[in-house]
């Protein structure tokens, strides 16, 4: 034996395996940041050709003809797709995410165009400019319809219909799903109520802008008939099911793997035609195909937000406890959508945090237009309805005569004990949100601030509850899994399908197992996603990573601890109860400073198995799947749909240049209670990053159409997206921790509470700086200087912008709103459902 | 972007020669931040390029005998914005160092940005409000042209499709007591949604207002107040709201400069 070297004091007193909670640098940073990530565009195979795909340049159109004769002479060519092509021969899809019967998504456009940008045909060439030079000698023969913006002019009764195609189960026109919720009474909470605040509200739709673009490349063995896609996408599974079921090949056949994912934030977590389509040419061709979209195609046949108009209101007792909710919302969906009406009904329902109104009516009508297909994208509709309700409590406690951080103060979530269920159906695990509240409003100067006004300059607070994970209402699934496998060699590999996007899985998922296995850190390695090796699981989306994949890797990694420890205890003739496990071995408990090394142990297992214990299953794997205790959507509209829930207290100064209407924001406060965070690194850049998201849909991003559909600002250059110089120091942001008691490691979501509160707490800023409320996304300069002098011009304090605003065409004021359209025909009592069941 | 011809002519001459004999579609490459983002999305599709990258002396600043600053065309922002300059002309380098982004910048030359002519761009309202004069090179040699006669009334250059841009002359360092240039743009790397322009002659000379990026070209205000200028450049009243609120950012940016100039 040789002598034990001499270890630093620091190392020896080190306590052993609490990685989870420190802020570890992030493994996935070095490659990102020297530039040899390899993302989807970098991918080349041997004798890899390119496709482009021709997209419709009007909106709205029958389709006479798609001539490609022309473009199969073009040099380079290799093959021509349209529409015509494939009908009969690849299935349609969107029924699995929406519930639906059959699909209602095509590679191509068929018989009509039903937005700017759709696929009407597709070039493979030898080279990307020779597919593009082809596209160019395809002849179309369109005929144009007149195009539906506005999803209120789109449900008029005497609207043409945008979606012929299918017939919608609970449709009617171009309302293509419904969205009720009811709980409690309503209509007595109104009755009772000492305020009630009604406004219309109005949201934009904003891009998921990611950095890399969307795009695959699709490899077909033509021996071996299996299918390998590389995708850019947040769900390997979702899009491996979907192939294989639009192509009518079996699932084994079809492998996805992902390269490294310049983001998503929700845009990516579907299946698109771009990769339905380069499988299609590369099955045809027997070689693999590239198919990366451009900026502009992203923009216009990627998802994006989608945008809602809510007539609401918000009832209230005289002492400003929120005793009532109600609103018409019409929910902008696009052209089609796979995930857009889930949207509605998640973010309505989680969107009700952190308050527990007891009484609560909702009428949904979700509604295509001949625009960008809606989606997911980061808040998933909650964004969308905080804008709403945290704009209405500030105009109810102005009416009450009460401050707006006393409003939600006493209305926010704070129960004697957790688990607390709301009239929503929410169970709520933990929540600091009371004290989140008061933080960021310290933060941020709210009292010294609101005795002793600037002019100009404004506060607003807004709070919300985000969502960790989701069961879906038409997807009654919320797993996810991880393998591990200890090697021969003493390291440790990860599998997981849950694409890794900015997550920092690799990371994340390696602190849990170096925690719970002894293993150095640096000894872990996360396998990127491959269908053919990773065990199924849903996905990145829905904040999920930390609190359901790491839930799925813990029991892994205790599954794995067991085996360890029975060979162990074997080799050692000891009992496993008095082993312990770190520094890369198991030691007898009190002597860490001998032991067996895990590379030993592991080899044991996979190559002297007479070595193991009697009955002992060779090698060093363990899976766990991990599906949370959620329900689903109960036939009101209620449920505990998520796991557990993180929340959002943030409190925005704002300062607008009266001369030029700029608005920036120049003081942030975050207070979040985001559980036992793993690496407060990670958490800290997520939430900078869903602020980020939330400021631009509050002060720029918008999709801007014309009035025949065409999306004018579909390039970085036009697209407002906030840059470097409009984010403020973000050094305000507060953890009070409230540990999940679902979640066994006490984790919750992280991705997107920084999101939810941002376009509220500005709005609400913008309103205390200048009287001018906004009742519309996003607040551009040339609106807040348009909404000043017009205000000015009439003398008014208070000013709503666009309502007040003489060019007004909507409603201006309740007796003016529409009736909630609703079916005449569903047979169905909504009011008395539950008499009835 | 579509296949071209790359050429590199060593000298100015050279280049127009160049142009004359690819004809009309030729196009002259500077610093290329407007060209190729149009030839990628193929909006451009110039048969040939003709790069001045290696046209030496048709970058670089210098002061000429008559105390002129002459500017070349291929002078980078960047290059501009370090110019070791005196006077009025140290507002010239503060406008090449304030637009659009780092990467634009190094790689951006005045001359492009005044041949491609975008309203938005601040060095037209420079140029015109300066009345600076465009040095332009063609088979039979050099033409001087006041801002006026290079920009064509309803946008874009008068320039023959075998002329270059070969300098800008900008007044001498005595020829104004004072310049000041204002723009407002959303974002910082954005494009102006309006700039103002004042410069003060020497004496009784008077301040002269130039009003950018809300006409195709810039125009020269014979107005003097910030009302009356906003009024001249976009009507009294009315019109879309874009116009609506550049006339009001006129208004602010004209009193803006008109104060900073009369401070000094």
């Amino acid at each position: 034996m040789t002598q034990t070297p001499h270890r630093p004091a620091e190392h020896t007193t080190r306590p052993r395996g609490r990685l989870v909670g420190q802020s570890v640098p992030r493994k996935e940073d070095l490659a990102l940041l020297t530039g040899t990530a390899r993302f989807i565009d970098d991918i080349k195979l041997p004798g890899m050709v390119y496709a482009k795909i021709l997209r419709s340049e009007v909106a709205h159109a029958r389709i006479r003809s798609v001539e490609v004769a022309a473009a199969r002479k073009m040099p380079g060519v290799l093959d021509v797709l349209c529409g015509a092509d494939l009908v009969g021969k690849v299935k349609p899809w969107g029924d699995m995410m929406q519930d639906l019967l059959v699909g209602d998504h095509t590679p191509f456009a068929v018989d009509k165009v039903l937005y700017e940008g759709q696929e009407l045909a597709a070039v493979a060439a030898q080279t990307k400019y020779q597919a593009l030079d082809a596209l160019e000698a395809i002849e179309l023969d369109l005929e144009e319809l007149p195009a539906y913006v506005d999803p209120e002019e789109a449900i008029k009764p005497d609207a043409a219909l945008i979606q012929e195609g299918i017939t919608y189960e609970f449709g009617d026109g171009n309302i293509f799903d419904r969205y009720k919720l009811r709980v409690g009474d309503i209509e007595a909470a109104e009755a009772e109520a000492a305020a009630v605040v009604r406004q219309r509200f109005s949201t934009n739709r904003q891009a998921g802008a990611a950095l890399d673009p969307h795009g695959c490349v699709a490899s077909f063995d033509s021996f071996t008939r299996e299918l390998t896609v590389y995708s850019s996408t947040q769900s390997i599974y979702m899009v491996r099911d979907v192939l294989a079921d639009v192509l009518q090949i079996p699932r084994n056949k079809v492998r996805v793997i992902v390269p490294e994912v310049g983001a998503g934030f929700g845009s990516k977590a579907q299946i698109f035609p771009y990769e339905v389509i380069a499988s299609i040419f590369s099955m045809r061709l027997g070689r693999p195909v590239h198919l990366v979209l451009g900026r502009k195609e992203i923009f216009q046949s990627g998802t994006a937000r989608n945008s809602q108009i809510r007539y609401a209101e918000l009832m209230c007792d005289r002492d400003g406890h929120i005793t009532g909710y109600r609103d018409y919302t019409v929910h902008n969906c696009g052209a089609m959508s796979v995930w857009g009406n889930q949207v509605l009904h998640i973010g309505t329902n989680v969107g009700m945090l952190p308050y527990a109104i007891p009484n609560i009516r909702v009428d949904g009508n979700i509604v295509h237009t001949n625009t960008a297909p809606g989606g997911a994208l980061r808040g998933f509709g909650i964004p969308q309805f905080i804008w709403v309700k945290e704009q209405l409590v500030d105009m109810a406690a102005a009416e009450l005569g009460l401050d707006p951080l006393e409003m939600r103060a006493r209305n926010v979530i704070r129960p004697e004990s957790f688990p607390f269920r709301t009239p929503m159906g929410q169970v709520i695990d933990s929540t600091t949100v009371y004290d989140c509240l008061h933080k960021s409003a310290a933060a941020i100067g709210w009292t010294e601030t609101k005795a002793n006004p600037v002019p100009y300059e404004g506060l607003g607070l807004a709070v919300s509850m985000k969502y960790t994970s989701c069961r879906h209402p038409s997807f009654d699934t919320d797993l996810s899994a991880v393998r591990l496998r200890l090697e021969t060699d003493g390291t440790v590999t990860i599998y997981s399908s849950d694409v890794t996007h900015g997550q920092a899985h690799a990371t994340m998922l390696a602190q849990i197992v170096a925690d719970g296995l002894g293993v150095g850190f640096e000894k872990i390695t996360l396998a990127r996603p491959d269908s053919v090796t990773s065990p199924f699981g849903l996905g990145t989306y829905a904040s999920r990573g930390a609190a359901v994949l790491g839930t799925a890797c813990r029991l892994a990694t205790e599954r794995l601890r067991e085996k360890v420890l029975a060979i162990a205890a074997h080799v050692l003739e000891a009992n496993a109860d008095d082993l312990d496990i770190g520094d890369d071995r198991v030691f007898v408990k009190g002597l860490p400073d001998s032991g067996l090394y895990l590379e030993i142990l592991a080899s044991l297992a996979a190559y002297r198995t007479h070595q193991l214990p009697p009955g002992f299953e060779p090698t060093m794997e363990a899976i766990a799947t991990y599906d949370t205790p959620t329900e689903r959507e109960g036939p009101d509209g209620t449920g505990n749909l998520s796991v557990t829930y993180s929340a959002a207290a943030h409190a925005a100064r704002v300062r607008v240049d009266p001369g030029t209407g700029l608005i920036r924001v120049v003081d942030y406060a975050m207070a979040h209670d985001t559980g036992v965070v793993i690496n407060p690194l990670v958490v800290e850049g997520q939430h900078q990053g869903g602020f980020l998201m939330g400021l631009g849909m509050v002060l720029g991003e918008d999709y801007v159409y014309d009035d025949e559909g065409h999306l004018t600002n579909a390039s970085f250059k036009d697209y407002l997206a906030p840059t470097s110089t409009d984010v403020p120091e973000l050094t305000k942001i507060y953890e009070l921790p409230a540990p999940s008691l679902t979640i066994p490691g006490g984790q919750k979501g992280a991705g997107e509470s920084g999101t939810g509160p941002v376009p509220a707490a500005v709005g609400n800023a913008v309103f205390d700086a200048t009287g001018v409320r906004f009742t519309s996304l996003p607040i551009t300069p040339q609106q807040m200087l348009l909404a000043l002098r017009e205000k000015d011009r009439r003398g008014l304090a208070t000013f709503r912008y666009p309502d007040d605003m003489p060019g007004f065409t909507g409603p201006r004021e309740p007796q003016d709103w529409p009736e909630p359209l609703l079916p005449d025909d569903m047979g169905f009592d909504w009011d008395n459902f539950e008499d009835e069941l | 972007m579509k296949a071209f011809t790359y050429l590199t002519p060593g000298s100015a001459e050279e280049a127009v020669g160049l142009l004359g004999q690819h004809g009309p579609q030729a196009q002259v490459i500077a610093g290329g931040q407007s060209l190729l983002l149009a030839m990628k999305t193929r909006t451009a599709r110039p048969s040939a390029l003709v790069s001045l990258a290696g046209v030496d002396d048709l970058a670089g600043v210098r002061l000429a005998a008559s105390g002129e600053l002459v500017v070349g065309a291929t002078t980078t922002y960047a290059a501009l914005s370090r110019a070791p300059l005196t006077g009025w002309h140290t507002e010239i380098a503060a406008v090449a160092g304030n637009l659009a982004d780092r990467p634009v910048r190094t790689m951006g030359t005045i001359g492009g940005a005044l041949c491609d002519a975008g309203p938005r761009y601040d060095m037209l309202t420079l140029v015109t409000g300066t009345g600076a004069r465009l040095e332009v090179l063609g088979p039979s040699g050099v033409r001087t042209l006041s801002p006026g006669e290079f920009f064509a009334p309803g946008g874009g250059t008068t320039l023959a499709a075998d002329e270059i841009l070969a300098a800008i002359r900008f007044p001498a360092a005595d020829a104004f007591t004072r310049v000041v240039f204002a723009k407002f743009r959303q974002r910082t790397f954005d494009a102006a949604l309006a700039s103002v322009l004042c410069a003060a002659r020497p004496g009784n000379g008077g301040v002269q207002i130039t009003v950018g990026a809300v006409r195709p070209v810039p125009v020269v205000a014979t107005a003097a107040d910030p009302e009356a200028v906003a009024a001249e450049v976009l009507d009294a009243a009315g019109g879309p709201p874009l116009v609506q609120y550049q006339r009001e950012l006129v208004r602010t940016l004209t009193a803006q400069t008109l104060s900073t100039v009369n401070g000094s």
